[in-house]
């Protein structure tokens, strides 16, 4: 696992930013104008009632969807105009996944949905395994490798998320709603395992959450209101940007 | 791990609906194999005919018209004939039940001379010409029946007014499956003039060994030329044509199992692909899983396709065995012996490997829709559904 070197700019670079969406003759615009940068290493939350943008722009930021207007930048590449093919070349390369209901394949081992992302690679068998047990080895997991999804628990299930979206050393980690679905003793692991990942490995997180606890984690938090930023919160510098 | 155990785990999935779809693929394409079994057969069995160097001479009028024993001399008189003997088809019940087995009238003189390809012991042999309620069948039929040389075997006439007790006299070994039993034929026309009706049996039809293998079409139209005024002319065909004629006898019907088994195609596709469809719908966040993680349209594609085709290639394999075995089941029947002359194992050929290539087409076209809306998936709206 390294630690990604951006020293000469930010890993995420969003200018002028709006997302519409049109339903017949209808434009719903979810995202207003939205500028923000992030720095390599970074762990940003993204807080904000529902329908603030916060998932729009997460998806945004991790290439799953295109902006109507304006740039993203992201890990050195223009998302904004990038058709759907280069984009999932790119996602498989840079980006590690976490999601709020884990989302992990159920046909498949903790070992074998690890090693899921790292099929697109052109890693070698013996490459792979390394990888993988490296990923189980940092969450906690080696010895539940061989277990189905079913047999483990919601927290072991999200740490398994979490080896898979590190399994390929991605230089951006986004996570929806991470502990939405775990109790508070299984949350606070996975938010303990996301700041190790952050500050021990060097990755850039951006997470969305409801959950001020799980916020306090990061060293930034952005508030989303109706589409439009109102609050940036430098925990590190204790600053506050309205 | 490959992708080909993920496609294996997704086909395992759920195992009820993958097992019936499974089924009623296989259960389709055995159907076919026995149809096109029996095709096939006919078509070993005119290659087959082809090396022995017959003919068969029928009355024109068709089967159920016998013809004169006068025409066998006439016939084996020819210079181009090697020797002829009648065939006359029997048709008795065996121990007052339908036999399930051939039994004709021959020439013992000939019968293992034009039927060179048999094989019987000498001292046999002898006794067959020798006796004139002997009798001689295939190994086949003897082991089936549990016959021994010197039983006794009566059969009671259906299609003439009589009945013969034959004496078993004879075993001989055939190459391919045969499951008759032949008499002399002297012995049918003693008893059918000794019976109150007192009437001449007919040769039935005429088998005729040529002495050039390369003139046989020649030998036919001889044949069918000198008895072409008389008031039985023939039709004579080489035994290949003879064996096809069977299938040609299918004629249109031929042509309607061939469009049955498109529309058998066509809907087992649509149940296929409604499964294949019910089975992606629930996956539809999965999919979104993995286009996030960076499979591209194209391996989404390749990952439903090849699940839908292994689903289909494993029902049409087992419907193909399926069917071999309902083959080789009803060849084994002494009374199927006429049907099936070569063994099961002699028809593998193309036609299977077109119908495992019928079974794929099936998986492919079934997952055809569901693959093309997996892979167009928004991953956004993919993932919306649960998250």
């Amino acid at each position: 696992m390294t630690a990604p070197n951006h020293a000469n700019g930010p890993v995420v670079l969003v200018q002028d930013v709006c997302k519409e969406y049109r339903r017949n003759d209808m434009v719903l615009t979810v995202l207003h104008h939205m500028n923000l940068e992030l720095a390599a290493g970074d762990f940003m939350a993204l807080m904000g009632p529902s329908g603030s943008g916060k998932s729009t722009l997460l998806n945004l930021i991790a290439g799953l969807d295109v902006p109507t207007s304006g740039h993203i930048q992201v890990c050195g590449e223009d998302l904004s105009t990038a058709s759907q093919s280069t984009l999932a070349r790119w996602r498989a390369r840079h980006v590690g996944f976490i999601f709020q209901m884990y989302n992990l394949i159920p046909v498949l081992t903790a070992y074998e949905n690890v090693e899921l992302p790292l099929t697109l690679t052109p890693l070698n068998r013996r490459q792979r395994k390394a990888q993988v047990q490296t990923a189980l080895d940092i969450v906690g997991l080696a010895d539940r490798m061989d277990h189905f999804p079913r047999q483990l628990s919601g927290g072991q299930e999200q740490r398994v998320s979490i080896a898979r979206a590190i399994a390929t050393d991605p230089t951006l980690i986004v996570a929806d709603e991470p502990t939405g679905d775990l109790d508070t003793a299984s949350s606070t692991e996975i938010l303990d395992l996301m700041k190790r990942l952050n500050e021990d490995f060097g990755k850039t997180i951006v997470m969305v959450t409801h959950d001020p606890r799980a916020a306090a984690y990061a060293k930034r938090t952005l508030h989303l209101e109706d589409g439009r930023l109102v609050g940036d919160t430098d925990v590190a510098n204790a600053e506050t940007i309205a | 791990m490959k992708l080909l155990l993920y496609i294996w785990r997704n086909v395992t999935r759920n195992k009820l609906r993958s097992g019936l779809t499974i089924m009623s693929v296989g259960f389709s394409l055995a159907l076919m194999t026995i149809l096109y079994g029996y095709l096939a057969m006919q078509d070993v069995v005119g290659q087959e005919a082809d090396k022995y160097d017959r003919v068969v001479v029928l009355n024109k009028l068709g089967f159920a018209s016998p013809l004169p024993i006068a025409h066998v001399g006439r016939v084996r008189a020819l210079d181009s004939v090697a020797s002829a003997m009648p065939f006359a088809w029997f048709g008795g019940n065996y121990e007052n039940k339908q036999a399930m087995f051939a039994q004709f009238a021959v020439d013992p003189e000939v019968a293992f001379d034009i039927y060179g390809e048999l094989e019987i012991a000498a001292d046999q042999l002898e006794a067959f010409q020798s006796n004139r309620q002997g009798a001689v069948c295939s190994r086949a039929l003897a082991d089936q029946m549990g016959w021994g040389l010197g039983d006794r075997i009566p059969l009671q006439g259906v299609i003439y007014p009589i009945d013969l007790d034959l004496k078993l006299v004879g075993v001989f070994d055939a190459p391919g499956n045969s499951g008759s039993i032949w008499f002399d034929w002297k012995y049918l026309d003693e008893e059918s003039k000794k019976s109150p009706f007192a009437f001449d049996p007919g040769a039935g039809s005429i088998y005729v060994k040529c002495k050039d293998g390369d003139n046989v079409e020649a030998v036919c139209e001889e044949i069918d030329t000198m008895f072409g005024n008389s008031e039985n002319s023939t039709r004579t065909r080489t035994e290949a044509a003879f064996a096809r004629m069977f299938s040609e006898m299918l004629g249109d019907v031929q042509m309607y199992i061939r469009y049955i088994s498109l529309a058998v195609v066509f809907s087992l596709a649509l149940v296929a692909g409604t499964a294949m469809a019910m089975s992606m719908r629930e996956r539809t966040t999965e999919v979104a899983v993995l286009k996030a993680i960076g499979f591209s349209k194209q391996r989404v594609l390749a990952l439903v396709l090849g699940e839908s085709t292994l689903i289909a290639m494993l029902g049409g394999l087992l419907g193909i065995a399926g069917g071999v075995g309902a083959l080789a089941l009803v060849a084994s029947v002494p009374a199927a012996a006429m049907m099936f002359p070569v063994p099961v194992s002699g028809l593998v050929g193309a036609w299977m490997f077109g119908l495992v290539a019928v079974a794929a087409g099936i998986g492919f076209v079934s997952g055809l829709v569901p693959a093309v809306l997996a892979s167009q998936l928004s991953v956004v709206d993919g993932l919306r559904r649960v998250v």
